[in-house]
């Protein structure tokens, strides 16, 4: 091993011995130095994603969330200096560890915590102006062949349990009395302005939102998915700053 | 597909964003009144909170007293920590319900 893998893997992993060839400037021992670097660094880790995952730190209990992000850490070292980006699949480490399986939703609600970081971090885009929009009201023929570009920060969540109720309840004071947490919910998250906003939208609408995000046209994406409010599905898009184009397919294919 | 279905999926869907359009115009104009709001506990007059006034009220215009502790006003951003409230322990608004002192 390298000089410098050897150093990383004992950087990680405080099973391992501190790599050889380390000399302190006051002549103190490497190794209580060392130790005290590999704590820092671990410790930031795990603070970094406590800072990404708020939510889940509230559901487990501080010390609960210490020594699973901890677990993490050790097996998933960071592969940029970017630390919003890290924790990225935090949640399908979640999802298969042992001790967290008492919570069955804590998965969702940390994969609608990434959403939001990734909707906060996603690209600007400028959203279509009403008029604009409006303006693809002239042909009504044209309409179900329109495609929509929607906001790069948009995303969707579909989860088994009600991750929007449980997630929204921990904003203020934290209680989930009154939900049904197996009662399961479509997110729709997405950055308005320089706000990051969660919705809870019916199935129909967020099979619609994600045929439209695949490209589909109005008519396709409308038809592909289970019933829904169309009028207040396109509202919420239009309200939230979320369209960003639209594309006629007939005019330039 | 039919001529004719084809023609009345057109009109819905013109009828759908039309009215999205003006559904969205309206929580546009209200989003918009709100983005330089914030609430601020505990300096609204009596009747004149906006809302939350405690468990068994619905809320906007039910404060008991002025400067309810539990009560909130919505107010310029930035400007609730300054506003004077009788019954808040720093003697100004404060961003969460808080105790009333005696």
């Amino acid at each position: 091993m390298s000089n410098h893998a050897d150093f990383a893997a004992a950087l990680i992993d405080p099973e391992r011995p501190c790599p050889d060839g380390l000399f302190s400037a006051n002549g103190a021992d490497p190794a209580s130095r060392f130790a005290v670097y590999r704590n820092n660094v671990q410790s930031s880790l795990i603070n970094a994603l406590a800072d990404s995952y708020p939510v889940v730190v509230q559901l487990v209990g501080d010390e609960f969330f210490r020594a699973m992000a901890g677990v993490h850490v050790q097996g998933t070292p960071p592969r940029s200096p970017l630390m919003n980006d890290y924790g990225h699949d935090f949640a399908d480490f979640i999802e298969g560890f042992a001790p967290a399986a008492s919570v069955p939703y804590l998965a969702d609600v940390a994969r609608l915590e990434r959403l939001r970081v990734i909707a906060y971090h996603a690209a600007d885009a400028q959203p279509l102006g009403h008029e604009q929009i409006a303006a693809a009201l002239v042909d009504p023929q044209a309409l179900r062949d329109l495609t929509v570009e929607l906001h790069p920060s948009l995303n969707l969540l579909d989860s088994a349990f009600a991750v929007v109720a449980i997630w929204a309840a921990h904003q203020q004071e934290a209680t989930l009395a009154g939900i049904d947490l197996n009662h399961g919910q479509h997110a729709l998250v997405l950055r308005n302005g320089l706000d990051v906003e969660v919705f809870a939208i019916d199935q129909g609408a967020s099979a619609f939102i994600q045929n439209l995000q695949n490209g589909q046209s109005l008519m396709q994406a409308l038809e592909a998915a289970p019933a829904f409010d169309l009028s207040q599905t396109l509202a919420l898009l239009i309200s939230r700053n979320a369209v960003t184009h639209l594309h006629n397919n007939k005019v330039s294919p | 597909m039919t001529a004719t279905t084809r023609t009345l999926s057109a009109t819905a869907l013109v009828l759908a964003l039309g009215s999205a359009l003006s559904m969205a115009a309206v929580s546009t104009v209200q989003a918009a009144d709100n983005s330089n709001m914030e609430k601020c506990f505990g300096v609204a007059m009596k009747g004149h909170n906006d809302c939350a006034a405690g468990a068994g009220t619905t809320c906007a215009g039910t404060a008991k007293m002025d400067h309810q502790a539990n009560a909130w006003k919505l107010v310029p951003k930035g400007t609730c920590a300054t506003t004077e409230s009788k019954t808040s322990p720093t003697g100004f608004g404060q961003m969460e319900a808080f105790k009333a002192k005696a």
